[in-house]
């Protein structure tokens, strides 16, 4: 009789809830034995029916709910939407620790990795979380920077900042100039410098294992020896790490491509402190996602790069340079494209210098450059590596291009070692001479796009003629090979009218790179200061496909935080 | 008392009454047992009923006979209680069994709804995978074909039996498909909007779907193991534009890169990605091709500059637009080249192009050993010498040729080199004099070149022929099986060495071709229906010397249905996990291309070999 079976459960208040909805039949059949001569009872109060209603309601409650969540799918893909998903930490973003639960992280780190592995001062933190080479600096500031010295480190440390919410923000050598390693959500910085052996080389299959602190001018120092070497040329104080995260390249790409395609393997620690391998060391493979081409390039935001195994070169045999200056920028730009299509395979880099670069050289120039007389026109610098017998015929069917390309043009090239590398010193020292003559005070903010060939010419014109109308210094030099350049503005940044002006132009120029089915940035990365111009690019939807994957990845969201893109 | 009267009275108050009686059963225990001490002024449970008196006699007895009165009413009252009970227990249980089963329903409702705690893990273990829910039944098909022939109109969409074959499984396939795997329907869409418009209609129906365009893939990528329908891309098979001077091309994913190539000669440029003949360009991206070009060009992710995708649930993406090299956001489209259609349908793609070289050659030497042919290709990679393919051919591959005789020459039957030159007439001519000398060096026993363009198609004819020279050999009824590994480069000739000796104990008919150049290469096996179990057997220990020597189980043919259980062992479960996690972001519902790559559900028991 159910009405008993309310009955029991009401007149014995005094039991478990849980007791009392499992022991009912038992009591029930108590009940109708005794029921003439049982015990007094007290009576239904309120208090007696508010109890079976609310246990009544707990149980429904908590089984429907944990029944709902259970059976709860994962949502279908819809990226038009920003509702919440089943990997979303949270409706309105990530939450992350107050800085005094931080410290504590860093703290507990200190505890397992040693007080050495942890600094808290100020002036470290201060260099680490400011660059004055950098378009984009946020003002906050993370607790603490902690240095690992192997994997099972790095993953002590995700596995800590992970579990309470701290923004884990990976260092390398600081020469990125997005704001790559900002830390507009302070957390803890996980800087590599302890981490910067060659792990092994592998002379006869053309690959070596680096730790992610290596530095590339280091790395091929020691590679010269096995006549190797590692193609990709970045800022030289540049490290491996960090040339993965931004996916680097520099002059050399015209012959030997970007980072990612020097990649063979990753070694990653993802945000919950897991490690995965993206591949052993083949030179090619087709198993399974690319992951190893999903980390370069991703800037720290998906996991932090802990070992890297890298493809290299053999060192050419033979190497020269050939310096050309043109008319104007459109002749240069034409040059380059017909020395593209021409397809010479000794020809590895194609430079441009605008002539106020080549005016500083003359002015400025270490005595290396000073030797000679630079032409005060925009220049090509020519890069060639071949055989010893390919290379004359090579330097001469150059000159033969570009001549049916634009006429007659001066066509120098390096006959001994020394022209070569007091030529090419001409183009690797630009960015340091313009750095030296920078006025007190002044910034220089250096701008990165790439476009489709043929819109070189229009692109760097338009670029300038921009530029040129700010009233400010401002110069080109770019890697024409690949349609990538960029353009150095100094301004003074407490000039907040000359600031906001430089900022319009970069925006400009992003606009119309986009327009001309370019890029945003050719290889310094996102940041935190192309934000807003990805967007443009990409779109909306593409944005949206890259959360989601940062999302599964990273589900508290404390990778970088605050670069690429943000939650919403 | 009168509580018991007045619970009484208010008995017959519709849903009152339910409480009503409770209270009332309740009391009227409470009442016997009043009574109880009233007589005895005892607390013991079970003291015997007070035995009726003759009435009139004392004020004890009135109080008594009143008092038996009063129980005797209650007793008629709780008859009257009881009978009322019996009629309404259905009443009481429905009730209860609403209140319990709505606060259940709306909290359940509630737990579906509200977004599930975050998941602190990066990655998604096959043990927390839930297998994928697909409505495949009949109905849901035939709506959802109304709705596919409402889009590309009713000539586009097939169920004729032998179109379903065609995109179930092929000859050539490792896979043996189950004859029940083959889809409801294909569908041929013509633009990117048509594919997002059935892909939309599948997202809605939870209808899996399967990408296909030059079906001349081997792992069993295409075959549909969860039915659902076939999306074929044939009448995407368009030059959409040339961008002569910057080197791209944009393509629809039906077209075959041989015809790329035909439409591209007359403007100087080709597209170097070189897979087999009949391969259009989606399947190239899906697989993450190559060929022979691979070793100076590179593999297809190289070749891609920008996809346009439309993912799970119809939803359009362009990766990127045509810049040579980008560092913007994440690689997006190197994630698609080579997810073998589980991530997105690739709709277009913008595809780098190479200046076709002025001149070419080609020069074949013959050696006394594998690993002496692999001495001589490792120098030829470490001086860095340009050449444009290098590729090996052992003495079974080269006696089949000569079986065959689909070349005017005879060749020598040993491990022999097939190197291809391009270049200007300068350097191809210095790369011909430095790789011949370094062939001598490394005991080359013949070394032939090309002197002009018949002789170079002769001498790479041998090169091409080498698959259906080895075919040739088939019995009737025989099967072919294309393995495919990758090492690095300097465990080449060990294990192109150690798989040659375990396939001649093995007594099957088979041969080895490779890409050496960057350490791949494939055997082609034949075998009888008999010998499925050697073959496979054979292919397993090749896949796991190549794990071994730090390679990979699939250079370029992909991993599709049979490789999948490979992964773990060569990236580790954590890796394959992340792919799965990225799987289960971009594709929640699992629709695209399901069981390939990654398994997305626990296999069962004995479907796994033993490592």
């Amino acid at each position: 009789m159910p009405g008993q079976h309310l009955l029991g459960l009401r007149a014995r208040p005094g039991l478990g809830r849980l007791m009392a909805a499992t022991r009912i039949t038992p009591l029930v059949h108590h009940q109708l034995r005794h029921s003439s001569t049982a015990a007094p009872r007290r009576g239904p109060g309120p208090l007696t029916l508010t109890l079976t209603s609310a246990v009544a309601l707990t149980l429904g409650l908590s089984i429907g709910t944990l029944y709902g969540r259970l059976t709860s799918p994962s949502k279908p893909l819809q990226l038009e939407s920003h509702g919440p998903n089943s990997t979303s930490s949270s409706l309105n973003g990530p939450v992350y620790a107050p800085r005094m639960e931080q410290l504590h992280a860093a703290e507990e780190i200190a505890r397992l990795l040693g007080q050495d592995a942890v600094a808290y001062d100020e002036d470290e933190l201060e260099a680490r979380g400011h660059s004055d080479w950098s378009t984009s600096n946020s003002p906050e500031r993370a607790v603490a920077v902690v240095y690992p010295r192997s994997t099972e480190d790095v993953v002590t440390i995700a596995k800590i900042c992970n579990r309470r919410n701290v923004p884990m923000v990976p260092y390398g050598a600081g020469s990125s100039v997005e704001g790559n390693f900002s830390q507009p959500h302070g957390g803890i910085i996980i800087d590599f410098r302890r981490m910067d052996q060659v792990v092994a080389v592998h002379p006869e299959d053309m690959d070596v294992v680096v730790q992610p602190g290596v530095n590339w001018v280091e790395l091929n120092k020691r590679l010269t020896q096995q006549g190797l070497f590692f193609p990709m040329d970045p800022s030289p104080t540049a490290t491996i790490g960090g040339m993965v995260s931004t996916n680097c390249s520099g002059t050399n790409a015209f012959r030997y491509g970007t980072m990612k395609d020097w990649v063979v393997n990753l070694t990653v620690v993802l945000p919950d402190g897991r490690v995965v391998k993206t591949r052993r060391r083949p030179r090619k493979s087709s198993a399974g996602y690319n992951l190893t081409q999903l980390f370069v390039g991703a800037e720290g935001t998906l996991g932090m790069v802990t070992e890297i195994t890298l493809k290299l070169a053999p060192v050419p045999e033979e190497t020269s340079v050939a310096v050309v200056p043109f008319r104007d920028v459109k002749d240069a730009a034409a040059g380059a494209a017909a020395l593209i299509r021409a397809g010479i395979t000794g020809l590895a880099a194609i430079e441009i210098m605008d002539e106020r670069q080549m005016e500083i050289l003359n002015k400025y120039g270490s005595a290396t450059v000073k030797q000679r007389h630079w032409a005060e026109q925009p220049t090509l610098f020519l890069k060639f590596a071949a055989t010893k017998e390919t290379i004359g015929p090579d330097i001469l069917r150059t000159e033969r291009i570009l001549t049916e390309a634009v006429g007659k043009v001066p066509f120098e090239f390096a006959r001994t070692k020394e022209e070569e590398h007091a030529l090419w010193a001409g183009r690797k020292e630009s960015l340091f001479t313009m750095a030296s003559i920078r006025p007190e005070g002044t910034q220089m903010w250096s701008t990165d796009v790439a476009v489709p060939i043929s819109r070189l010419a229009d692109m760097i014109e338009w670029s300038k003629k921009e530029c040129s109308q700010l009233g400010i210094f401002a110069s080109v030099v770019g890697h024409v090979g690949d349609g990538n350049f960029h353009v150095a503005m100094m301004y003074d940044p407490r000039d907040k009218e000359q600031t906001a002006a430089v900022e319009r132009c970069v925006k400009g120029m992003m606009k119309k790179a986009l327009e001309m089915e370019g890029t945003v940035s050719g290889e310094h990365g996102i940041g935190i200061g192309k934000k807003g111009s990805l967007r443009e690019e990409v779109g909306e939807e593409t944005i949206e496909l890259m959360r989601r994957i940062k999302r599964a990845v990273d589900p508290k969201w404390v990778m970088n935080p605050g670069k690429i893109f943000d939650w919403k | 008392m009168a509580r018991l009267a007045a619970v009484g009275g208010a008995l017959p108050r519709g849903l009152a009454a339910q409480r009503s009686l409770r209270l009332g059963s309740s009391a009227f225990a409470r009442a016997s047992a009043g009574v109880v001490r009233f007589n005895s002024n005892e607390t013991t449970p079970h003291p015997p009923p007070p035995p009726p008196r003759r009435p009139g006699a004392s004020f004890q007895g009135q109080l008594t006979q009143s008092i038996s009165q009063r129980l005797e009413r209650e007793r008629a009252d709780l008859e009257r209680l009881a009978r009322v009970r019996k009629e309404s227990p259905v009443a009481r249980n429905f009730t209860l069994t609403f209140v319990l089963f709505f606060v259940g329903s709306v909290s359940w409702w509630l737990g579906y709804k509200y977004p599930r705690d975050v998941d602190p893990n990066s990655t998604l273990p096959l043990s927390a995978t839930k297998p994928p829910v697909h409505k495949t039944a009949p109905v849901n098909l035939e709506a959802a074909w109304a709705d596919f022939v409402e889009i590309v109109g009713q000539e586009n969409v097939s169920t004729v039996d032998t179109v379903l074959q065609q995109h179930a499984t092929s000859e050539w396939s490792t896979h043996q498909a189950d004859p029940a795997h083959k889809p409801f329907c294909v569908v041929f869409p013509a633009t990117t909007e048509e594919v997002s418009k059935v892909m939309k209609v599948c997202h809605t129906r939870r209808i899996p779907v399967v990408g296909y365009s030059g079906g001349t893939s081997l792992e069993g990528h295409y075959t549909p193991t969860r039915g659902g329908i076939c999306i074929d891309f044939s009448r995407m098979n368009k030059l959409v534009a040339l961008h002569k001077e910057d080197l791209d091309v944009v393509v629809q994913p039906g077209i075959g890169w041989e015809q790329l190539n035909e439409e591209l000669a007359p403007h100087g440029l080709f597209f170097p990605p070189d897979p087999g003949p009949g391969a259009c360009i989606g399947g190239m991206i899906g697989t993450g091709c190559s060929g022979t070009n691979a070793y100076r060009y590179g593999t297809m992710k190289d070749w891609v500059l920008s996809l346009t995708v439309v993912l799970a649930d119809g939803t359009v993406i362009k990766t990127r637009q045509r810049p040579r090299k980008s560092s913007a956001g994440y690689d997006l489209t190197r994630l698609f080249v080579g997810s073998e259609g589980t991530l997105g349908l690739v709709t277009e793609a913008t595809l780098k192009l190479a200046v076709r070289p002025a001149a070419t050659s080609v020069a074949v030497a013959s050696f006394p050993s594998v690993r002496a042919a692999a001495d001589c290709v490792a120098r030829v990679v470490a001086d860095g010498i340009p050449v444009a393919a290098v590729e090996l051919l052992d003495d079974d591959q080269m006696k089949f040729i000569n079986a065959t005789g689909s070349t005017t020459r005879k060749w020598r039957e040993a491990p022999t080199i097939f190197f291809k030159f391009a270049g200007t007439p300068t350097s191809v001519k210095e790369q011909v004099e430095m790789v011949s000398k370094l062939a001598k060096h490394a005991k080359a026993q013949s070394f032939d070149f090309a002197r002009d363009a018949n002789e170079q198609e002769e001498l790479w004819s041998a090169r091409k022929d080498a698959l259906w020279a080895t075919m040739a050999q088939r019995k009737p009824g025989d099967h072919v099986w294309t393995g495919d590994v990758a090492v690095p480069m300097s465990r080449l000739p060990e294990i192109v060495e150690a798989t040659k000796k375990d396939l001649r104990a093995s007594g099957l008919t088979s041969s080895i071709v490779g890409h050496v150049g960057d350490g791949n290469f494939h055997v082609i096996l034949l075998y009888g229906d008999k010998e499925r179990k050697i073959a496979e057997e054979c292919v397993h220990r090749m896949v796991r010397r190549a794990v071994e020597m730090e390679g990979t189980v699939t250079g370029e043919h992909g991993v599709g249905l049979v490789k999948r259980d490979y992964l773990p062992h060569e990236l580790g479960e954590a890796t394959v996990d992340t792919m799965r996690k990225i799987k289960s972001a971009l594709d929640p519902l699992c629709l695209l291309n399901a069981d390939k790559v990654i398994r997305i559900q626990k296999p069962a028991r004995g479907e796994v070999t033993d490592w």
